[in-house]
């Protein structure tokens, strides 16, 4: 099985061991990601979708006209796979956005069609979760996780055609596949408040309080995500919290690679968990387990 | 005095035929987090309305309500029972406000760094070294010519360098 | 006056199915009724009032189902199927399968010797599964014919080769665990009357309530269960207690349009639902005057005779408030009281609000088994696949001879469904007198 990989921009230009893991995790499994030479920013679902939508589309088209690998394209982040889906969508639903599109990418010597097949990394190994559990070399017992699914991961489901939008069940298998025990909470499926950022910081930390709030609540020992973005707003935001509201807030924060990292049994220190805001060291103790 | 511009409103209905379905039931501002703790002051449905009525000054100008304040959730798009999708329909009023200027800055700085870079964070050294001890490979990201010339096309770069808010 | 040689035949022993064939019979026209459940008397048996009389349901019902049993021009095929049918107009025949109830309808007094003793505790279909009852059972309290039937599904002798206790029990000699199951032909039917009623979207697709937190949190219920609930026969005895801490709620939500008027689920409105859920919350209120009723709607459709002011009287006189907002979603607090969230549209402002109990106004859908009916009769369902009729004439079928009458063609109240249940007797005696 191989798959042609789409980094993104943050995930390897901001938090590269996120990708260290992810792709330990694949070759693990005898996936090939192959890295693509010529990539643009997706762009950003968040960002320049709104701000120009046919910049998006015409960004993102050219991205996936550099595809040629069968089995279609793979991303670590949603985001890039909301766009790349979403170009899909838009350019095969009509066949006018298809023209304006290819008349964009005619100036840069490039054709899209709008066949390349999109993955969210989660989605493959939800495919290959027999094999993943195989794999597990060290349970993550005691691991009470708090799955944040995301927004874009699910939905638009019409775009994003995978998993229930409202009852997703993907993440909490494959963290139940290895080994530690899914927390359900209040607030599960509401976003991390991420995209907000850009526009009212405030508003961005209230919806962050809430999560973690309901998440503490729930008695979870960590949070895993499947997306940089809502990486960045769990870690990155709970230092601000506690010394804005005197909250104490200290959950690890994994990508969803990681804790499959772990479990395969990569040590830490290859994964880079010591570049992690909120270390895992402590949660590592009070579970036991030996790293 | 709020004026309606039928122009502005079948601009949006050939965009995005599903306004039209909307019958206001208010199930997009009951689901939504935003509406929720702002209490309303962010209201998709009232953005959804202003749009059904033409009502361009409002939306684009004063922004009442911000559709910067969406979060993009897409919560709402799911829930409402006409299928009016409300975030394309957001998407176009947002880009609207784009060419008139009126947009956060944080959105600028992103847009000029794809123009820039053709990526919307660069690889800075720290970065390079962190990946090599990684065991990460270098990447060849999109040649910046090429980017540049896709977005003259779109008419990106020159919005873009008239900057936001 | 000539007595007709031909017979009609009603499909399905609801208010509708019995006004018709009451109406028939009266005019000396000989009735056959078939009825799936053991018990005539269809939806309106399980409500506890009728809008906008508030009227006691059952009192209303009882004397017709007496009279349709009684009826010398009427014949009841209780528990009963139509499996097939052949012909035209005039001249259509029937096969009945009468399902074995191993009971002695002429024996059996209803009692209920048996079902004290029977140990079997099963859930009770009539009461929306809120209690149980027993293998061996009576359909409901005032059920015609008033004849205990055995769930041969559940009977520990047909399930385990045990038990027959209720065989010892009755003192009439009126169980019978040799009855078969008897296929009944009937020839000479100048014309078919289709009444079989509606489900809820719950018994067919409950996806539609996941939102609302249905079969989840137990202080959410559909309007049904509401109205058993209200019912002094139903499982409370009419004392309204709520299933997570059996306290009196204090506020109660009743959510309109569940499953209907969406594009997602069923596109058609109703129709039943703003009236039957002012009337559920009027009852509750009635029977505690401390309730504060909150009802979500879309739109409030009350286009019938004195439902305006049913509605006014519902926010005068029995402290309803009705806001303009569809819910989305549901949650509940740690004490699993429900939490609503939605928008006040005259002010645009987004509230929560908790409330002690939620009502969900679940729609009505064609009723289950309409498409194989369909097909045994040769007639056409429409989009949503209730009876195709024609927009004029209510009561007409695609096919001659075959006529309808109540929620099977689509959403109406009782009144409706009555007039029209006289409407389709006209037109089927026309055939059968004219044949």
């Amino acid at each position: 099985m191989s798959y042609d990989l789409f980094l993104g921009c943050v995930i390897p230009a901001r938090l590269p061991y996120l990708e260290a893991s992810a792709r330990k995790v694949f070759e693990k499994l005898g996936i090939i990601l192959k890295d693509v030479d010529g990539f643009s920013c997706c762009p950003d679902p968040t960002g320049i979708e709104l701000i120009d939508h046919k910049t998006w589309l015409a960004l993102g088209a050219r991205n996936l006209s550099l595809c040629n690998n069968n089995g279609g394209v793979i991303s670590f982040c949603s985001g890039c796979v909301e766009t790349l889906k979403g170009v899909n969508y838009f350019i095969n639903k009509d066949i006018t956005v298809k023209k304006e599109v290819n008349k964009y990418l005619q100036k840069v010597g490039k054709v899209y069609e709008g066949n390349t097949a999109v993955k969210h990394f989660a989605e493959v190994l939800y495919e290959n979760l027999d094999k993943v559990k195989e794999t597990v070399e060290k349970p993550l017992e005691g691991f009470k996780v708090a799955v944040h699914y995301g927004c874009h991961y699910l939905r638009p489901s019409e775009i994003i055609e995978w998993d229930d939008p409202f009852e997703p069940v993907t993440v909490d298998e494959i963290v139940e596949a290895l080994g530690a025990e899914s927390v359900d909470y209040d607030l599960k499926l509401e976003c991390c408040g991420n995209p907000l950022d850009k526009s009212d910081k405030d508003l961005s930390l209230q919806m962050i309080d809430n999560k973690l709030d309901a998440i503490q609540k729930a008695g979870a020992n960590c949070v895993v995500v499947v997306c940089p973005a809502c990486y960045q707003q769990y870690e990155f935001n709970q230092r601000e919290l506690n010394k804005k509201n005197g909250t104490e807030y200290n959950l690890p924060i994994f990508y969803l690679s990681e804790l499959v990292a772990l479990a395969f049994g990569f040590k830490p220190q290859e994964l880079g968990l010591n570049f992690h805001r909120v270390r895992p060291n402590a949660l590592f103790e009070n579970v036991g387990f030996k790293v | 005095m709020s004026v309606i511009n039928f122009e502005f409103r079948n601009e949006v209905l050939k965009h995005n035929a599903s306004l039209s379905y909307c019958y206001q039931c208010s199930t997009c501002s009951g689901g939504c987090p935003v509406a929720l703790i702002t209490e309303g002051k962010y209201n998709p449905r009232k953005i959804i309305e202003e749009a059904i009525l033409g009502l361009q000054e409002k939306l684009v100008n004063e922004q009442d309500p911000n559709p910067w304040l969406c979060s993009t959730c897409q919560k709402c798009v799911e829930l409402c029972p006409q299928k009016v999708e409300l975030t394309e329909i957001f998407t176009l009023i947002k880009n609207q406000c784009f060419e008139k200027g009126k947009f956060p800055e944080a959105f600028s700085a992103q847009g000029q760094a794809v123009l820039e870079f053709g990526i919307a964070i660069p690889y800075s050294k720290a970065i390079i070294s962190r990946r090599e001890k990684l065991g990460l490979p270098s990447i060849n990201t999109a040649p910046v010519e090429e980017i540049q010339t896709l977005l003259k096309e779109t008419k990106f770069d020159k919005n873009i360098t008239r900057g936001g808010d | 006056m000539d007595i007709p040689s031909k017979s009609a035949l009603i499909i399905g022993g609801g208010i509708a199915g019995i006004q018709a064939a009451l109406d028939l019979a009266d005019m000396g026209i000989q009735v056959n009724m078939v009825e799936k459940k053991p018990c005539i008397g269809g939806r309106m048996a399980q409500l506890d009032k009728t809008f906008p009389t508030n009227d006691c349901s059952i009192c209303i019902l009882a004397p017709k189902l007496s009279e349709c049993y009684r009826h010398h021009n009427i014949t009841l095929y209780s528990y009963s199927e139509v499996q097939k049918v052949e012909g035209s107009a005039g001249n259509f025949s029937a096969e009945i399968l009468k399902r074995a109830r191993f009971i002695k309808e002429d024996a059996c007094i209803n009692c209920g010797l048996c079902a004290e003793k029977c140990p079997m505790r099963v859930d009770d279909e009539f009461d929306r599964e809120l209690r149980k009852r027993r293998a061996v059972y009576m359909y409901y309290l005032q059920g015609v014919p008033s004849v205990m039937t055995i769930d041969k599904e559940k009977c520990l002798w047909f399930t385990k080769n045990a038990c027959r206790i209720c065989e010892k029990t009755c003192e009439r000699d009126a169980i019978d665990f040799d009855q078969q199951d008897e296929t009944i032909k009937i020839n000479n039917i100048g014309s078919i009357i289709v009444a079989t009623g509606y489900n809820l979207i719950e018994d067919i697709n409950k996806e539609v309530l996941k939102n609302y937190g249905y079969g989840k949190f137990r202080n959410v219920l559909t309007a049904l269960e509401f109205e058993r609930l209200e019912s002094a026969s139903g499982p409370q005895g009419g004392h309204i207690k709520r299933f997570s801490d059996n306290e009196t709620p204090k506020k109660i939500a009743f959510l309109q349009c569940i499953g209907s008027r969406s594009d997602r689920v069923e596109k058609y409105c109703s129709s039943i639902c703003c009236m039957y859920t002012t009337k559920e919350a009027m009852i509750a209120y009635e029977h505690d005057n401390e309730l504060e009723n909150y009802v979500f709607y879309i739109d409030m459709r009350a286009g019938g005779k004195g439902f305006q002011s049913f509605l006014k009287r519902g926010e005068n006189e029995y402290n309803i408030k009705y806001i303009k907002s569809k819910i989305a979603q549901i949650t509940i607090d740690e004490k699993e009281n429900p939490i609503i969230v939605y928008e006040n549209l005259d002010t645009g402002e987004v509230k929560q609000i908790q409330v002690d109990l939620v009502v969900l106004a679940t729609c009505i859908v064609p009723p289950q088994g309409i498409d194989k009916l369909a097909e045994v009769l040769g007639i056409e369902l429409n989009d949503y696949h209730f009876i195709k009729t024609p927009p004029f004439i209510s009561v007409e079928t695609s096919k001659n001879g075959i006529f309808t009458c109540g929620c099977v063609h689509e959403p109406m109240d009782i009144p409706r469904s009555v007039a029209e249940a006289s409407g389709a007797a006209a037109r089927a005696a026309e055939v059968i007198r004219g044949g």
